[in-house]
């Protein structure tokens, strides 16, 4: 045991695995009471009480019989054709839009933004940048009653056109925020470089900026797009059309009809569902090397 | 040839002049920032600035107070002051984000940091992953999960050794605050690892050579160095949780009764269940009102970083 | 033509002192230019307001005889080498080289012929398929070179690009640039704190510090008639000695007293300086212009020194003297045979001497 575990003895953190509300928690014990518990192991425990939803997940959608409670394998599909049966692809396509439309919409847009912001002198910027920032954290409850009432009147409802509008402005603030800190590290002097060999500010922005600074943007665009895939409430209130409801309300409905609960194809269904944002997820990490170096996003 | 030079002039002339030319104002600056501008104009002040109308009014979703509402001053109000489920809904969401948002996640993410730093590298990463492919699920199928788990029959109640019982109605609250740590753990674990990782190691060694034992090092050295860094984290996690409507919703519609009904959950059952779209907006206000003070709280607490960064 | 004329140029931060204040500055066409000086002389600030990315505040500038204050540098026909190269980083060097060339349309075939005569000329031909990351400084700041050079500007600017290479690239580097200018004689103007550089490369070296113009003449003309102490001291090293020295006036002319001498002062310069109600002056010589004096001569302007130091440098000697309580330099040819602690007459070449006025500092004579 190298040193530092060692010293780490002092701490005998003991995961007590069955506490009362059955969620593992961790509890400090008088030293010497029980030697040998390493951080491997508790880290082992640890991870092993966090994946057990994920593996019952898995365990139900794969079981015809599936119930609440976690049993073995069935090894069938008969789940994710029941899923499908359900309304699962239709749903995903529906989340494929509004994720895909309101990505793009917001990358773009706060591209522009950041650029300007980082760049360009701008009247009360100070202020600007600080209001930005404020909105990130501005709750989208307080928005969606008013949102609706002006859709209303206007007749954008029940159109996933205009939901996934919504869904971009609420990505925006947080994504000018990030792009506009990967621009400012782009160097001043590249873009000096390229105005004196002629270039007018959109091909210095199109050729110089947007490439240097694409770390970030793929950054921002793949949060807007996680964020908008599992949208529920603000579709819930501005598109009552059921053939436009995307995943995450195709599951609610599945889960709230017909009385009982149909854990199998529900659970497939949640997993055709988490597939495409998990995949993301994985590739994404791949390419930053280990996860999310900066971990952020709104959530809900 | 040379030249000889006067003496320069003591007053020199102040011409108000901006720092730096490089920013330069251009007619296209306006130009990029005008989506963003007309997005951000239209979907978050505009639709701020109805709420503070709306909270005011009668207004309905159907019915004869739909399209012809009226201002109604502070009815709403008043209304609000003597709901008792209003009072029990800010309790409740206090709980939710005190309880499992930031005590769960950032203590759970806190050790699971800690841990990892020590522990053996792959089973750090794999670990690691677990925990954030919880957090990436969409929240729905997290919904789903623990709706599962807590039912009757479900995974946690045979774990605890009384398979029939429904937590779902017995500790709702408690199924949806797991629920909510198990899913957010992931976000405060990457945020307190790397600012584990920026914690001098020097100053820890500094310690350790003084006699420290690891919870002292712990408590006095490294959490008072990270001060920041788990403020930003809980205002952060304040932030995102208090507004959080589909895990609630999805598992429990806010029961049984109104158990479960933090204020976003109470706020749309007014609004579009109750068809109270004036009392709904009211509620939203106020959770918004909440939000901030305990945002004040932690910049309070921030400040004086704040200020250095700046 | 393109010539550059500055007329009147001051450039103000808010709430600061003057950047760069009343500059009056005239660039003949194809003149290579070196604008040298200390950090924050305002060398900097003239070359991006000539460049566009600054606009003076007051006072024009033209260039090619049209007033440019207004014209932004996508259209200002500059090239510019920056002191940290600007390279796109993303780019290969080929596409770096072709950048320019592209935005203004140029035929395909033409660039790549280009693109490769300018690398052929640099020696950076078998580097076109790398990019920036994977090259040397000193290969980089010749792509920055070939950039710049690609562009067939009217003017080149340049801002210190050698600072960031070695001792020995830099020396053949600013042979390689004088001899590109003498293939292409663009206008140039070189900006650098290096007065080395200065004094080497160019045709005339104007002198900044704090803001304004010291002096502009050909490099020897800076040498050997500085305008000022500052400008007297900028160059040269070893630096310039200075003591102070009195003005008498009597009936025989002017005398002047200084360190243990007395020199009387004849012709123009002891015409002049009978006019001037000056008597407080400062007396500067060049370490090569002081001498050993053969023992025992008098009437020349000859001192006791004691030697406090000796720095053999191989081709000359640097010897730091004590004369009364000033510290003398002296540059020696190689072998002197001096060590710590000798006595040694020095004679100073009055014919060289440099007077200023104590008050204003300017040059005297």
């Amino acid at each position: 045991m190298t040193s530092e575990q060692e010293q780490l003895e002092d701490l005998l953190v003991v995961t007590d695995s069955h506490g009362s509300d059955g969620e593992p928690r961790a509890r400090r014990i008088r030293p010497g009471v029980l030697p040998g518990i390493s951080v491997n192991f508790l880290l082992l425990v640890l991870g092993a009480a966090f994946l057990l939803p994920l593996i019952w997940l898995v365990d139900a959608s794969l079981n015809p019989h599936a119930s609440a409670a976690l049993s073995g394998p069935a090894w069938s599909i008969t789940n994710y054709r029941a899923a499908l049966a359900a309304g699962a692809g239709g749903a995903i396509k529906n989340s494929l839009y509004l994720a895909v439309v309101s990505t793009i919409v917001a990358t773009a847009v706060s591209t522009l933004a950041a650029f300007a912001l980082s760049r360009r002198r701008v009247p009360f910027k100070a202020s600007l940048l600080l209001v930005i920032l404020f909105l990130t954290g501005l709750p989208v409850t307080l928005l969606l009653i008013p949102i609706f009432e002006i859709f209303v009147h206007l007749g954008w409802v029940d159109s996933p056109f205009y939901t996934s509008l919504v869904l971009a402005a609420t990505s925006v603030p947080f994504a000018i925020w990030l792009l506009k800190n990967f621009i400012d590290q782009v160097p001043r002097e590249l873009e000096e470089a390229a105005a004196i060999e002629g270039a007018s500010e959109l091909r210095i922005l199109w050729r110089i900026v947007i490439p240097l600074a694409m770390p970030g943007i793929l950054v921002a665009s793949i949060l807007t797009f996680i964020n908008s895939w599992g949208a529920f409430l603000i579709p819930l209130v501005l598109d009552a059309n059921p053939n436009d409801q995307p995943g995450a309300l195709g599951i609610y409905q599945f889960m709230s009809a017909n009385g009982a609960v149909h854990f199998g194809p529900l659970a497939a269904y949640a997993i055709l569902f988490s597939a495409p944002v998990v995949v993301l997820y994985l590739i994404c990490s791949r390419w930053l090397n280990g996860g999310f170096a900066f971990a952020g996003g709104v959530k809900g | 040839m040379t030249t000889l030079r006067e003496a320069p002039p003591e007053e020199l002339e102040e011409i108000p002049e901006d720092r730096d030319d490089r920013e330069l104002v251009k007619a296209s600056t306006f130009l990029w920032l005008s989506p963003a501008g007309i997005l951000v104009m239209a979907l978050f002040v505009l639709p701020t600035l109805y709420a503070l109308y709306i909270g005011f009014t009668d207004m309905q979703l159907l019915g004869p107070h739909a399209q012809h509402f009226s201002f109604t001053g502070l009815a709403n109000i008043k209304q609000l002051i003597h709901d008792p489920v209003f009072w029990s809904s800010v309790k409740l969401t206090l709980i939710f984000v005190i309880g499992s948002g930031i005590i769960a996640q950032t203590v759970l993410g806190f050790a699971l940091a800690l841990l990892g730093q020590r522990a053996h590298f792959s089973l750090r990463a794999s670990v690691g992953s677990i925990v954030i492919l919880a957090w990436v699920l969409p929240e729905i199928a997290v919904a789903f999960i623990w709706y599962s788990f807590g039912q009757a029959g479900g995974t946690l109640s045979q774990l605890i050794g009384h398979p029939g019982d429904d937590l779902l109605s017995t500790v709702p609250l408690l199924i949806v605050c797991v629920a909510n740590a198990w899913r957010g753990t992931a976000f405060s674990m990457l945020i307190l690892s790397a600012g584990l990782r920026n914690v001098p190691q020097e100053v820890d060694e500094a310690a350790q050579l003084e006699g420290a034992s690891y919870w002292t090092r712990l408590f006095r050295v490294t959490i008072p160095i990270m001060r920041p860094t788990i403020m930003t984290n809980m205002l952060l996690i304040t932030i995102g949780t208090i507004s959080d409507f589909t895990l609630i919703y999805a598992m429990t519609q806010g029961g049984p009764g109104n158990e479960t009904a933090i204020l976003p959950v109470y706020m749309y059952i007014q609004a579009f269940q109750f068809n109270d779209l004036g009392y709904g907006t009211a509620i939203a206000l106020a959770l918004i009102v909440i939000g901030a003070l305990l945002s004040i709280v932690y910049v309070r607490q921030l400040r004086p970083e704040l200020r250095r960064v700046r | 033509m393109a010539n550059i004329v500055l007329d009147g140029v001051s450039k103000f931060f808010k709430g600061e002192k003057a950047a760069v204040y009343d500059l009056d500055l005239e660039v003949e066409d194809g003149e290579f230019v070196v604008v040298v000086g200390p950090s924050g002389c305002g060398k900097t600030t003239t070359l991006r307001m000539l460049a566009g990315f600054e606009t003076p505040t007051k006072g024009t500038i033209r260039i090619g005889g049209k007033v440019m204050n207004q014209v932004q540098p996508k259209d200002r026909d500059l090239a510019m080498v920056f002191q940290n190269y600007a390279l796109f980083p993303h780019m290969t060097i080929e596409k770096n080289l072709s950048f320019g060339m592209k935005i203004r349309r140029s035929p395909k075939n033409s660039i790549k012929k280009e693109v490769e005569e300018i690398a052929g000329m640099l020696g950076i031909s078998p580097l076109l398929g790398r990019k920036p990351g994977e090259l040397s400084g000193g290969e980089r700041q010749r792509v920055a070179l070939g950039r710049a050079l690609l562009r067939r500007p009217q003017v080149f600017l340049l801002d210190e690009p050698l600072s960031n290479l070695d001792a020995a690239l830099r020396a053949q580097m600013r042979v390689e640039l004088k001899r590109i200018h003498a293939q292409y004689p663009v206008t140039t103007i070189y900006v650098t704190h290096d007065q080395v550089e200065a004094m080497t490369m160019a045709d005339r070296v104007a002198l900044m510090q704090g803001g304004r113009l010291q002096q502009i003449a050909k490099p020897e003309t800076l040498y050997e008639q500085p305008t000022n102490i500052f400008a007297a001291s900028f160059v040269g090293t070893p630096k310039i000695n200075f003591f102070p020295g009195t003005l008498r006036r009597g009936d025989s002319g002017v005398e002047l007293d200084f360190l243990s001498c007395t020199q009387h002062l004849n012709g123009a310069l002891g015409a002049k300086l009978s006019q001037l109600p000056i008597n407080d002056v400062t007396v500067g010589f060049r370490p090569e212009d002081i001498r050993l004096a053969p023992r025992d001569v008098a009437g020349l302007a000859v001192v006791s020194a004691t030697v406090e130091l000796v720095e053999p440098l191989g081709s000359e000697t640097n010897v730091v003297a004590r004369v009364l309580d000033q510290v003398i330099t002296c540059k020696f040819p190689a072998r002197t045979g001096l060590s710590s602690g000798d006595v040694i007459q020095l004679e100073f070449d009055v014919l060289q001497m440099k007077l200023f006025d104590k008050e204003s500092t300017n040059h005297l004579n």
